[in-house]
């Protein structure tokens, strides 16, 4: 348990970490963890966000027009 | 495309007319304004070459851009069908569905056929400051293209390809600066890999580059040079990096309708070698591109304009080494 603990990635010999080394690990986790949900709001958003703004380019086209084959 | 790190750059971009480098006006003082029309006819002995007023380059990526317009074309397999609509002038959606085979590497000289059918939905809104572009495929693939212009001098380009299953995704980031007989541009992508490439008009003809790239998870760096000369009536390229790979290119265009291409291309670390020939026929009602190949692949692509707004595209690749042979057909809508 202890081993895992200090396992995770840089903490001292005696199990506990630096301060620095803290921010470090936890500025890390925070940015994969905003990479992580940039990544899904970019993979469900991107196509709406261009409908979005392709609909509201001037002249402005009709919805009807998005959703019919014509 | 150009570049030496062989990230994939999305989509090629649909086939537009050819654009070789027009032949820049001769600055005969800094003062006058460019005449290009009334200056075509001077002779060249009168063409005093300002070193101040080169023209500016093409983008590091586009440096075998006729080569690759002529050698690369887009050869399918099975049925296409593309529909595209514009709800105005800027914004368009298209639909396409395929229906061909998806190939397996396999132990030996067999090729593995799997039977795919696909349909893209893509969505593109072109501004002159602000082009988006986006497919959606089945399998809840999306692959997204930004280009926003900063400033007048400064681009971003993002170039991304996203899927559900984690760990598969892709995106780079480009900052395109634009000076005025140079370009650079820095790259930043995903896997921690960073790029960095500049290309410098050296005469009114001649333009060299150089490029360094830095994978973080693999701990991978490379350095490549590139150099450019075009003229009216031909495009030479070399491009040689430190991956071991070694790229020369040659297109000649022989008359407006008719461009002739070739490529050398070496890699030494697969120890593979490849030239290939290629002809370009740009004519009024159609475009019929064709390449042959050292590793005995003969390909041809014709796109044809039936009617205004029509086009049939007919593919046929020919791999007599390996015996296996792709035959494609296609119909494309709209403009």
């Amino acid at each position: 348990m202890a081993s895992a603990a200090a396992e995770k990635g840089k903490a001292l010999v005696d199990g506990s970490e630096s301060a620095a080394e803290r921010t470090a690990r936890q500025a890390r986790e925070w940015s994969t963890w905003a990479m992580k949900k940039a990544k899904v709001v970019a993979h469900y958003g991107f196509i709406p966000l261009v409908i979005l703004i392709g609909m509201n380019s001037e002249p402005k086209p009709r919805l009807v027009q998005l959703l019919s084959l014509i | 495309m150009g570049s030496a790190a062989s990230h994939s750059a999305g989509p090629p971009p649909p086939p537009p007319p050819p654009a070789y480098a027009a032949p820049p006006p001769p600055a005969f003082d800094a003062a006058a304004p460019p005449k290009p029309q009334e200056e075509a006819g001077k002779p060249a002995a009168e063409e005093k070459v300002d070193y101040m007023n080169l023209p500016c380059p093409v983008p590091y990526e586009e440096v075998q851009r006729e080569a690759f317009m002529s050698l690369k074309a887009e050869v399918f397999e099975g049925m296409r069908l593309d529909y595209t609509k514009m709800l105005n002038q800027s914004f368009g959606l298209t639909h396409s569905v395929s229906m061909g085979a998806v190939e397996i590497p396999a132990q030996g000289s067999d090729v593995i056929k799997i039977p795919h059918g696909t349909y893209d939905f893509g969505a593109n809104f072109l501004d002159p400051k602000l082009v988006l572009i986006g497919r959606l495929s089945q399998d809840g693939r999306v692959n997204a293209r930004v280009k926003c212009d900063l400033t007048e001098n400064l681009a971003l380009k993002i170039n991304a390809q996203m899927t559900s299953e984690p760990g598969y995704s892709q995106g780079m980031f480009n900052f395109d600066y634009k000076g005025k007989d140079y370009r650079s541009q820095f790259q930043v992508g995903n896997n921690e890999f960073f790029g960095a490439n500049y290309i410098q008009s050296v005469t009114k003809h001649l333009s060299l580059g150089t490029e360094a790239f830095w994978v973080g998870q693999q701990r991978k760096s490379g350095v490549g040079l590139v150099a450019r000369y075009d003229t009216k009536n031909f495009v030479a390229t070399g491009q040689i990096a430190t991956t071991g790979m070694v790229a020369l290119s040659y297109v000649q265009k022989v008359s407006d309708k008719v461009s002739l291409a070739s490529d050398f291309m070496y890699n030494q670390m697969s120890r593979d070698v490849t030239a290939t020939f290629g002809y370009d026929y740009m004519l009024r009602q159609c475009r019929l591109r064709g390449k042959l190949d050292t590793n005995g692949v003969v390909s041809a692509l014709l796109e044809e304009r039936l009617a205004p707004g029509v086009t049939l595209l007919l593919s046929a690749e020919v791999d007599h080494w390996k015996k296996d042979y792709k035959f494609g057909y296609g119909v494309g809508i709209g403009e």
